[in-house]
């Protein structure tokens, strides 16, 4: 059985997410998948769960810094492990929907 | 006080029988995120919004409820509710999911008054 | 004086709509700026550059695009409200994977952004549905 994505990588079915495909996905994104890496996508993932919402960075940003500390709930820190746009890049990672382009 | 502009926001939409609640929403966090202080006032059926136990899945559509708790995680902590509107509908604070400033219905111009802007949903 | 507007309201099941185009006339007329017009909830489907209203009734959204020519302005479509209800410009078709943009000329789709941006810089903003 073979997983769909879209033109821009993004997985076409939500239910398709698995360990194995975000770090597929990772790997489309120059990223290979470590333990800061994932604590990070587990924090995303629970963000959803609890609010169905992908968080902004600001959002984002505290929920890593309530489940992870103060070290890590920092945009700089966020940038490092995703760079560029580290909210988007999370959220695809971690198979939450596409983004609506909202901001 | 910050240079920003402050928005009120005015929900008076029931939760799911339109898309009121859900684009109310939308604009409170987007402006939460451009740092404008946000206030948001529940009347009227927007009340409804608020109450815990939502189960909008028989509908097939997203929780509102959810959503809404959120708001402190966005920096938004100024929720108000009227103590009439409470009152009308049988309910108290403890059946809301969202923890409130509970207002007299007279305190509603001075808050009209004391933002810069204000949108109704 | 610096206005934007909001539009909520849908094209042609709500007067709201029409009223926000002669609204803007009328600003216009009488020397004030309009720094944006911001196009939410159903009322994005005026973008919809397909829409064919019968001849005696009013296009708005030929309306508006002749207008934002006239006078420069920035009309900005909420972009997630507009993809859901299949108003696409070519960017978002390609995106979406569909078959053909449909966004009427002088307008652009954008983010909740531009409506948090135009409320801090206009003097007023006046809604209209909703």
């Amino acid at each position: 059985m073979s997983i769909e994505f879209d033109e821009e990588g993004f997985l076409r079915n939500l239910s398709d997410w698995s360990e194995t495909v975000a770090e597929e996905i990772a790997q489309s994104e120059g990223i290979c998948l470590n333990d800061s890496h994932w604590e990070v996508i587990m924090v995303i993932r629970e963000f959803y769960q609890t609010f169905q919402l992908s968080p902004a960075m600001r959002p984002l940003v505290k929920a890593v810094a309530n489940k992870l500390g103060k070290d890590k709930g920092k945009s700089i820190y966020l940038l490092k492990l995703f760079p560029g746009s580290p909210a988007k890049l999370v959220a695809k990672i971690a198979g939450l929907p596409k983004p609506d382009n909202c901001l | 006080m910050s240079d920003k502009k402050s928005i009120l926001i005015i929900n008076q939409s029931a939760p799911y029988g339109s898309s009121k609640a859900r684009e109310s929403l939308d604009v409170a966090l987007t402006c939460s995120i451009f740092d404008m202080p946000v206030s948001l006032l529940f009347i009227g059926d927007g009340l409804f919004q608020l109450i815990k136990g939502q189960s909008p899945e028989l509908l097939d559509m997203k929780k509102h409820e959810a959503m809404l708790t959120a708001l402190p995680m966005y920096d938004i902590e100024q929720i108000f509710v009227t103590e009439d509107d409470l009152k009308t509908n049988g309910l108290t604070e403890q059946d809301l999911a969202l923890s409130v400033n509970v207002v007299s219905r007279d305190m509603i111009s001075s808050l009209i008054q004391n933002h810069d802007s204000v949108m109704t949903f | 004086m610096k206005f934007s507007l909001v539009v909520h309201a849908s094209p042609f099941s709500e007067q709201a709509s029409s009223t926000a185009y002669r609204y803007a006339k009328c600003l216009l007329s009488q020397g004030h700026e309009i720094y944006r017009v911001f196009y939410y909830g159903d009322g994005v489907m005026v973008a919809n550059s397909q829409i064919a209203p019968p001849q005696d009734e009013a296009n708005l959204p030929k309306l508006w695009t002749e207008l934002a020519n006239e006078h420069s302005l920035d009309l900005v479509v909420c972009i997630a409200a507009a993809v859901k209800r299949g108003v696409l410009d070519q960017n978002e078709a390609k995106r979406y994977e569909k078959d053909a943009a449909n966004l009427a000329d002088g307008f652009e789709l954008s983010g909740l952004g531009q409506l948090a941006e135009a409320i801090a810089i206009s003097d007023r903003v006046v809604t209209f549905g909703g």
